[in-house]
């Protein structure tokens, strides 16, 4: 009896709530003027990060295109969990867009497999290695990102000049070729000036969990280090290491927290990028590419070194600055490159081609840690 | 002695015109209750009829809905139990309240409130004394509380935790408590319930010096024999409303129970001879079993019982009763000892294995809602409870539980809404009525009934014992454990006597006395008794 | 001071005025936020019903949500009706994806698809009643707290598929990136006119809930576990074995849910594979009172609740964590309307004899018992 008069009510509710709906379609009639324009982002807008960097790159080209576009969002999404991030992408297919940027890694299948479902909709996925004529037979899908190495090699040598204990500390997400690149990068950049320099690391097996993050740091700190780094989407580590009385090169974002540890750090400048491809889209000019811009291109910058670097730590960087920007990845990865073994991986005069740097799962010399197998 | 009386011309309370409403159910129709100064007044009815009520709104539990209560002649407004007490009004629960890990003394001190200056109340200093010394001196506390028992001729240590008193001495513990708290007019509710006849005895005997004193007793009871023995006057209510006040001394018990119920009913029980054959049907030998706690519940037990009988087992709560029946009916698995329904050996099997081989035996447990029954399932699916698992095949045969369960409402008179109607709404009796016809309908050889009538009105309990005797005449042997010595000797051919797991002795209902069981009860055996030694 | 004391029962009109109240208090509380912060409110409730129903997309994505949802509580619900709080639904969702994903690495690749699904559905049952029967037998033969303990498997899971993922099960085709690779395309649920079979799972598992409490001897022992574990003893009932036999049941179909993910809907397997749908069960099987029929039509509004809540932050750029707000303010109120509908708050004293009333009033057979023999039970 009960269960026939919940039903009742059930169905009641429903009703009530189609009868509300069926008069809100006929709303949105003038929407096709304006280009839609869907982002996925794994956590929210305002992380002080990762999802940070990338929304403020797509304010950038909301400033410069205005009322051509419209920006539908949705935060959170988790990377890891296929069905919410498929009804994610649906959600954004469903209100209309035609252009739809999903920007971490973990989301690639799943816009695999929207882009294949929906042809009309262009796809652009940040960090993964699918694409048009890659991995994928239709035309409507992109792959971005940029070559942030270059900023974390010079970043590196800020911190390779900056240390006393000659021990920097590192706390990684997870052991992936984007964040392994990251702490090779890093790793060279520091040993160019600095060649006693060791870079220890610390997984986390999270992008974004400040307890953790600032847990993994403090372990590190109390283990010798005095420079930290990060490959994270949240500034723990930096205030672990303000806290400690330590310096830390922050990513993603100026990090202005910390007054007495921030050094400087990688940058990600999305705004670029987005303003090109929005362009292409809006020109009707869409191009399936692999984007992987570099310093030379915007797409990734070395912040503005903060007042606690040393002059000599300035002049380091400039003097490697100008090679870096105008040779990429090609200069950071250059050989003679010796793994953690003591075996030469990259020969002198060579430099590690790009599927081998998508790829990569082994650390340079002078990183103290280990990539699971 | 000075008397506490404070004005002779008022009643010590009056209520007239008492109405309290539940939704569309009368507890109280317009009733008066009067009590004098000095007098012990019965307070009597069936379940339902408004006892509880009545005295929860002279408590300050409820608000009457119409009515006016007047205490020593001044009118008075409850609004809270507290209000009560503060009007000289105490109530002694069927439950107590104790706190078992703190002493008498504690309990009794704890919550005390300092008597107000010039209350004119007479135990004001005696009162202020207590609560003087009750942080300071222990000692000195305990000897005011003794002191201040004695005149009831009330008797226990008050250093001992509540934990470790008798049953018998926490109601004293609980209405010295109530006495200090101020309270000249003291309601008792069923209070003999939990008692020995001894230890009953003994609490007329406080009751009376306390009446002689000029407290004002009320005495909820259905036992008619104490009423005719304790009590000044008696008011009978029935279905809500005061029926008559009447003097005990002029009135006999039919006359009482005819008031109560508005009927006549016999109250003797019609008992048929039991079987001259005497064919045993359960032996059991030497059990004996000890709780997880390693505490002694049954110990070296024995004794027969013969088909078409009915054997009785007396004893105070707690003497091993309920591991008794959970034993024979292979709930629990006693340590040593061996149980034979017709010479087959039952000891240590499940009931379902007992069942299967063919021994059939009903057991009515005395937890009806929490083990006899599924308390929020209907009739049909409690009768399934014992025979779902007879049938072949994975699927339970609801048709026949449905069929069996009509016939079974038909038979008792069973009253509910609806075959599917959870158990846990019906009335005491019919919640009784569901089981014993549930365990009828499995034609036992033996039947287990633990305190079948616990909580019944008299008429549902008539119809219990008819119900009983209906088995006996067909021959089955019956186990009933009973409470009320005077049923026990009524409805059993035999009554054996339980004592802290031990049997006492087995006695012939229709010779024995009920002092003779009491004495049994605590701890002498029958041979004793026949010798002339008593420990009581 | 106040007292909760539980209703003995409500009418149907009861019942429909209460929930109605509740979900139009939940409507309101959220309309005042999302206007405080600035958004069209009737315009944003617009969105949340059309993102649930208002287009094929829209069912689609409900019903993607409805499907672990309601099995997940299917399974969990077995499990409360004996009492025993199976908390761990999330960990045996993982588990029991985990043991199909195994089969389906381990089956030859030339093997038939239906049968494929067949044994990937089997396995996963069985791993999902491995990973309850842990805490099981703890429960059933040593009385530890089952709620803890599941709730712990929750986490011990996750780590183990975390550990799957990066490392034993790591496919090297990913060029680096840690992930499992995907089960077989034949393995994979189909579609039907948009709608995957995997509807076919709640649908088919109602059945057999429904059928199994209510018609078998194990689903009525279940019950009488549940009810009184010494009545059940009394009746002869082996309750060790029905309490062995419930969790795995209980586990086992939490565990389908998982494989029926993992083959319907995310076609690889992750950490995050339970999506927290071994969660939100415990909330469904509790508002639909343990009815396996009830249980898929509140899987489903809960549903549709996840999917509009998502919608509006695409439509109106609602930001996530408001949407989350709305979702809960709507789903506290309708929780908070079932617990006026099934107890009652009283103040004061002398208000305990209200509850009496309302018995009273409900309840025929009141009239032959004894009103006033209850006290309220509960005081805070």
């Amino acid at each position: 009896m009960k269960r026939v008069m919940s039903m009742i009510v059930a169905v009641l509710m429903m009703a009530g709530i189609f009868a509300i709906a069926g008069c809100g379609d006929a709303k949105d009639a003038k929407k096709d003027e304006v280009l839609k324009v869907g982002v996925l982002y794994i956590s929210p807008e305002d992380d002080g990060g990762y999802s940070q960097a990338h929304a403020e790159g797509i304010a950038k080209a909301l400033a410069t295109y205005g009322d051509k576009i419209e920006i539908k969002k949705l935060e959170s999404v988790d990377d890891a969990d296929v069905e919410a991030t498929n009804a994610a992408i649906e959600n954004l297919v469903n209100d209309g867009c035609k252009l739809i940027f999903t920007t971490s890694y973990g989301y690639m299948d799943p816009t695999v497999a929207a882009a294949a479902k929906y042809p009309e909709v262009y796809f652009s996925h940040c960090s993964g290695y699918k694409y048009s004529g890659n991995g994928y037979e239709g035309k409507n899908m992109d792959a971005y990102f940029g070559q942030i190495e270059t900023a974390r090699y010079l970043s590196g040598i800020v911190a390779g000049m900056m240390t006393e204990t000659d021990q920097l500390g590192y706390v990684a997400a997870f052991p992936i070729p984007e964040v392994i690149r990251g702490i090779n990068a890093y790793t060279l950049g520091a040993r160019s000036v600095n060649p006693d320099v060791v870079v220890k690391v610390s997984w986390t097996n999270t992008w974004f969990d400040p307890a953790v993050e600032q847990a993994s740091a403090e372990a590190l700190l109390a283990d010798g280090c005095d420079v930290m780094a990060q490959h994270q989407d949240s500034p723990s580590a930096i205030e672990a290491a303000e806290s400690a009385g330590a310096l830390a090169i922050g990513y993603d974002l100026t990090y202005t927290g910390a007054p007495n540890a921030y050094l400087t750090a990688p940058l990600w400048d999305w705004g670029t990028y987005y303003t090109y491809k929005i362009g292409q889209v809006l020109d009707g000019k869409w191009e399936v590419e692999n984007y992987w811009g570099g310093m030379k291109e915007g797409v990734a910058k070395l912040d503005a070194l903060s007042s606690l670097v040393s002059e000599e730590a300035k002049a380091a960087v400039e003097a490697a600055r100008a090679e870096v920007t105008e040779k990429g990845n090609a200069f950071v990865f250059a050989g003679p490159i010796y793994d953690q073994n003591g075996e030469l991986k990259v020969a002198e005069g060579e430099s590690i081609p790009y599927g081998d740097q998508m790829g990569m799962n082994w650390f340079v010399d002078g990183v103290i840690g280990q990539i699971p197998s | 002695m000075e008397s506490i009386v404070r004005n002779d011309l008022h009643p010590a309370f009056s209520m007239r015109g008492i109405t309290k409403m539940f939704g569309t159910v009368l507890a109280n129709d317009s009733v008066d209750f009067e009590v004098l100064p000095g007098e012990i007044h019965a307070l009597l009815g069936e379940n339902g009829s408004g006892k509880s009520t009545l005295m929860n709104v002279l408590s300050g539990i409820y608000r009457p809905d119409d009515g006016q209560i007047e205490v020593y002649g001044e009118l008075k407004e409850f609004r809270s139990p507290g209000d009560a007490i503060d009007s000289g009004i105490g109530m002694i629960h069927q439950h107590y309240k104790l706190a078992e890990a703190m002493t008498a003394t504690e309990n009794i001190v704890a919550g005390m409130k300092k008597p107000p200056k010039n209350s004119g109340k007479k135990d004001d200093v005696l009162r202020t004394d207590i609560l003087r010394y009750a942080s300071r001196s222990p000692a000195k506390t305990q000897q005011k509380i003794i002191e201040f028992s004695s005149r009831f001729g009330i008797e226990f240590d008050p250093s001992i935790p509540a934990g470790q008193l008798s049953v018998s001495q926490k109601q004293s513990v609980e209405i010295i408590k109530v006495l200090l708290r101020g309270a000249s007019i003291l309601i008792l509710d069923e209070p003999t319930a939990v008692l020995t006849p001894q230890e009953a005895k003994k609490l007329f005997s406080v009751l009376r010096k306390m009446a002689a004193q000029g407290c004002a007793i009320v005495f909820i009871s259905h036992k008619l024999n104490e009423i005719m023995a304790l009590c000044d006057r008696v008011t009978v209510l029935r279905k809500g409303q005061s029926i008559e006040t009447c003097t005990v001394s002029e009135i006999d018990a039919y006359d009482l129970v005819e008031k109560m119920v508005g009927r006549k009913i016999n109250l003797s029980i019609n008992k048929p001879d039991p079987d001259p054959e005497r064919r045993v049907c359960l032996d059991v030998k030497g059990l004996t079993y000890s709780d997880s706690k390693s505490v002694p519940k049954l110990d070296n037990l024995s004794f027969t019982t013969y088909y078409g009988e009915i054997l009785g087992v007396a004893g105070l709560a707690g003497g091993g009763q309920k591991e008794l029946c959970e034993s024979i009916a292979g709930i629990i698995r006693p340590q040593q000892g061996d149980i034979l329904v017709d010479n087959e050996r039952i000891a240590g099997l499940s009931p379902r294995d007992i069942t299967q081989k063919g021994v059939a035996m009903c057991f009515i447990p005395e937890d009806r809602l929490g083990m006899g029954l599924v308390a929020s399932m209907g009739i049909e699916e409690n009768i399934l409870l014992k025979e779902y698992a007879l049938t072949k095949g994975p699927l339970i045969r609801m048709k026949d539980a449905t069929t069996k369960a009509e016939q079974i409402i038909n038979e008792l008179e069973i009253k509910t809404p609806g075959l599917k109607h959870p158990v846990r709404m019906l009335s005491g009796g019919n919640i009784q009525k569901v089981i014993l016809g549930r365990e009828i309908h499995l034609n036992p050889k033996l039947m287990i009934a633990a305190y079948a009538v616990r909580g019944l009105d008299i008429h549902s309990s008539y119809t219990i014992y008819n119900l009983l005797n209906e088995q006996k005449q067909k021959n089955v042997s019956v186990l009933y454990i009973g409470e009320d010595l005077d049923v026990l000797i009524d409805l059993c051919d035999r009554i054996m006597v339980l004592c802290q797991g031990k049997n006492m002795g087995i006695v012939d209902a229709s010779s024995t006395t009920k002092e003779e069981i009491g004495q049994m009860m605590s701890g002498t055996t029958l041979e004793e008794l026949k010798r002339g030694v008593s420990y009581v | 001071m106040f007292r909760i004391t539980k209703k003995e029962s409500f009418t149907k009109a009861e019942a429909i005025i209460y929930r109605l109240f509740g979900f139009s208090v939940g409507i309101i509380f959220s309309g005042i936020i999302i206007a405080a912060l600035g958004y069209p409110v009737f315009k944003t409730f617009i969105s949340l019903a059309e993102g649930s129903f208002g287009s094929s997309i829209a069912i689609r994505n409900t019903i993607s949500f409805l499907i672990p949802l309601s099995v997940t509580a299917l399974g969990l619900s077995i499990a409360f009706k004996m009492r025993y709080w199976n908390i761990g639904g999330e960990g045996q969702i993982l588990m029991g994806a985990t043991a199909a994903m195994g089969v389906s690495m381990v089956l030859p690749s030339g093997m038939p698809g239906p049968l494929m699904m067949l044994s990937m559905l089997v396995a996963g049952f069985i791993g999902g009643s491995i990973w309850a029967l842990i805490p099981g037998f703890f429960r059933i033969n040593m009385k530890t707290n089952e709620t803890l303990f599941t709730l712990m498997m929750n986490y011990l899971a996750i780590c183990f598929v975390q550990y799957l993922y990066f490392e034993l099960w790591r496919d090297p085709a990913k060029k680096g990136f840690p992930g499992i690779q995907d089960i077989p395309f034949r393995a994979r649920i189909p579609y039907v006119s948009g709608i995957s079979l995997a509807i076919l799972a709640p649908l088919i598992i109602v059945l057999v809930v429904y059928f199994l409490i209510k018609k078998t001897k194990l689903g009525y022992e279940i019950r009488v576990v549940g009810e009184s574990e010494p009545t059940a003893h009394y009746a002869g009932m082996n309750v060790k074995k029905i309490m062995f036999v419930g969790v795995m049941l209980s586990g086992g179909i939490v565990g389908v849910a998982g494989a029926v993910k993992l083959m319907g809907s995310t076609g690889t397997l992750s950490s995050s594979l339970g999506g927290g749908a071994g969660f939100t069960a415990i909330v469904i099987a509790w508002l639909a009172n343990l009815s396996a029929p009830m249980i898929v039509l509140v899987s489903f509004l809960i549903a549709a609740l996840e999917q509009g809540a998502q919608f509006i932050q695409v439509r109106m750029g609602v930001p996530a964590a408001v949407a989350d707000i709305v979702k809960g303010l709507i789903l506290m109120s309708v929780l908070g309307s079932e617990f006026m509908l099934r107890y009652k708050i009283l103040f004061g004293v002398h208000t305990a004899s209200k509850k009496l009333e309302e018995r009273a009033s409900v309840d025929p057979t009141m009239q032959d018992s004894d009103p006033e023999s209850e006290v309220v039970e509960d005081s805070i």
